[in-house]
């Protein structure tokens, strides 16, 4: 099994990753500080698994080379689980990204990281709601302090590949 | 099943709508702040007391370390240790470790065990601490990009756009990361401006180091020769290259509290990587010089490159020496030239040409490596195209130097 860390520029990808493997990657508070991947390894349920730190990305439709990088990692480990890491603030692009995966066949759990920022502007996330309409797991993150970080790890295993559609007919069942 | 962008928004927006609420956010501490640095009127004074408090920063704590430390251990211990132990005094192999016998001070003895060290560890190592320190808060509690903003008017009059500060900062403190970071621009123009204005312009922080602790009273008109040489020429490539330099957007992130932890972190990180890297290349590059001067080469190049560095640039020929350190260190180069007996306009005309002349070996490679993801022809078309822009560079700014000394009627 291996693991890929996605989601966009400065959301707190590389500090996760630090966080899960130990390693110490460059983690600094502007976007574009990972241009290339870097991997590590952790342990989830005693077994050790591979996970690999993306550079950022807005999309699957690479912008740049260090986007580039990103899907050409998701293309090559095809059989791998994506952490898609979102900025809590700014759900709506996050979200965006995590369709575009969801789509495309991964096994997704989203860490809703910085929430504590989230928090601080006021932002209210109704999380059961949120797991309901997309149907994987949602785990609320602060990837600085390690807040979070825990359940994050075991909600690894629940994710399963979401049909789109089914979110779809979720989201108008609703409304 | 695929959906297409405009689909997979409603989507979004369908799930947002259901489960996000944004609250009135009280305007916090961080938020006023935030608004401060950004707003020109306020954001340029807190830009130059941040300058400000790098200076102050700088100057007390290399200077608690090289002056009030190294000089005394390296001075008054270790040279006259080794010059009264070291065995073999005249001979070639005491001349390339040791240096000059008669030598007073660790700084113009110009042997690897004596100069060598001493620039290393005496005068960098605790330069680029300070330096990287500083730089390290200034990069995690977010400021960073709240001065790309600042800086983004000027730059975008060059054709790159804010963004390219972050390549310019990492270049600050080391080319090679700098030349890295240019993958996330957009197009090949803009990769190639950034790469060949950051090698050839940027100076990196070890040499920085060197020009803060052993001239600073020159610092500053350096500086500012190399920025607006930066942003002249810049333009210039600009308006000849083809190709596009699109905009780009980037978030401005929250202001944060650095973790301690992650700073100690990320400076041990890159103080590591100091000592495995650049000390053997200090000792490297004044144990060539040593060699080369031993060989005669040294002394051939001054009397052949000799006219064009005393007519063209208006230094001395005796700087071949440290130009040819340069390829190796940098900073190994600027604290040799400053132990050479010259004007001060000479000295910063020769400290602004290690700067422009051929980027240092560790930054030359990886410019390398990253033409060589197109092959062949991107390696030559990185190379070629940087180092004729470099050419170029070096004898009109170079020289525009000497006459604006000319000029003044100082050289």
């Amino acid at each position: 099994m291996k693991l890929l860390l996605i989601g966009h520029p400065n959301v707190g990808k590389s500090v996760l990753f630090n966080r899960l493997t130990g390693a110490n990657v460059t983690e600094s508070n502007y976007p574009g500080t990972t241009v290339d991947y870097t991997k590590g390894y952790m342990q989830i349920d005693g077994e050790e698994v591979e996970l690999i730190d993306v550079p950022g990305t807005f999309s699957l439709d690479p912008k740049d080379k260090a986007e580039e990088v990103a899907v050409k990692m998701l293309k090559d480990n095809e059989d791998s689980i994506v952490i898609c890491v979102i900025d809590s603030t700014k759900i709506e692009r996050g979200l965006y990204l995590a369709l575009e995966i969801i789509e495309m066949g991964y096994p997704v759990v989203i860490a809703l990281n910085m929430w504590d920022v989230a928090k601080d502007k006021d932002i209210e996330i109704d999380l059961q709601r949120l797991r309901e309409l997309l149907g994987v797991p949602v785990v609320p993150t602060i990837a600085v302090s390690g807040w979070g970080v825990k359940e994050l790890v075991s909600k690894i295993k629940d994710a399963k590949p979401r049909d789109i559609s089914k979110i779809e007919s979720k989201v108008e069942g609703t409304s | 099943m695929e959906c297409e962008i405009d689909e997979r928004w409603k989507l979004v927006d369908r799930i947002a709508e259901e489960t996000v609420t944004y609250g009135d956010g009280k305007t916090t501490l961080k938020d006023a702040i935030a608004e401060l640095t950004v707003k020109p009127l306020t954001g340029l004074p807190i830009a130059l007391a941040v300058l400000y408090g790098f200076w102050s920063f700088f100057s007390a704590f290399a200077g608690f370390f090289t002056d009030g430390f190294f000089v005394r251990l390296f001075d008054n211990h270790w040279l006259p240790w080794l010059q009264g132990v070291f065995p073999g005094k005249g001979s070639w192999y005491y001349f390339i470790l040791v240096g000059d016998p008669a030598a007073g001070n660790s700084f113009e003895a110009f042997g690897m065990l004596t100069s060598g060290l001493f620039v290393a560890i005496g005068i960098v190592l605790p330069a680029i601490t300070a330096f990287y320190l500083y730089l390290i808060i200034l990069e995690d509690s977010g400021y960073m990009p709240r001065l790309a903003v600042l800086i983004d008017t000027l730059l975008h009059k060059i054709g790159l756009h804010g963004f390219a500060i972050v390549p310019m900062i990492l270049s600050l403190g080391c080319n090679v990361p700098g030349v890295a970071a240019t993958r996330t621009l957009q197009t090949k123009k803009q990769r190639f401006m950034m790469i060949t204005l950051l090698a050839i312009f940027i100076p990196c922080g070890a040499q920085l180091g060197v020009i803060f602790s052993l001239i600073p009273e020159f610092a500053g008109i350096i500086l500012l020769y190399l920025l607006i040489g930066f942003i002249f020429f810049g333009f210039i490539l600009h308006k000849v290259i083809p190709g596009k330099s699109p905009e780009i957007l980037i978030d401005i992130p929250p202001y944060r509290t650095p973790s301690l932890e992650n700073v100690s972190k990320k400076l041990w990180v890159r103080t590591k990587g100091f000592f495995t890297t650049a000390i053997p290349f200090v000792l490297l590059g004044v144990g060539l010089v040593n060699v080369l001067y031993l060989g005669g080469v040294i002394d051939w190049l001054a009397e052949a490159l000799g006219p064009l560095l005393t007519t063209w640039f208006g230094v001395p020929k005796e700087t071949v020496g440290p130009l040819v350190a340069g390829f190796l260190r940098k900073d190994l180069a600027v604290a040799q030239l400053s132990a050479i007996e010259m004007t001060k306009y000479q000295l910063i005309s020769s400290v602004v040409l290690v700067n422009l002349y051929f980027p240092c070996i560790a930054t030359f490679i990886m410019m390398m490596k990253e033409g060589s993801e197109r092959g062949v022809r991107g390696v030559l078309e990185i190379l070629g195209g940087s180092l004729l822009v470099l050419a170029t560079v070096l004898f009109i700014w170079g020289g525009l130097l000497h006459l604006i000394w000319i000029m003044m009627g100082v050289a």
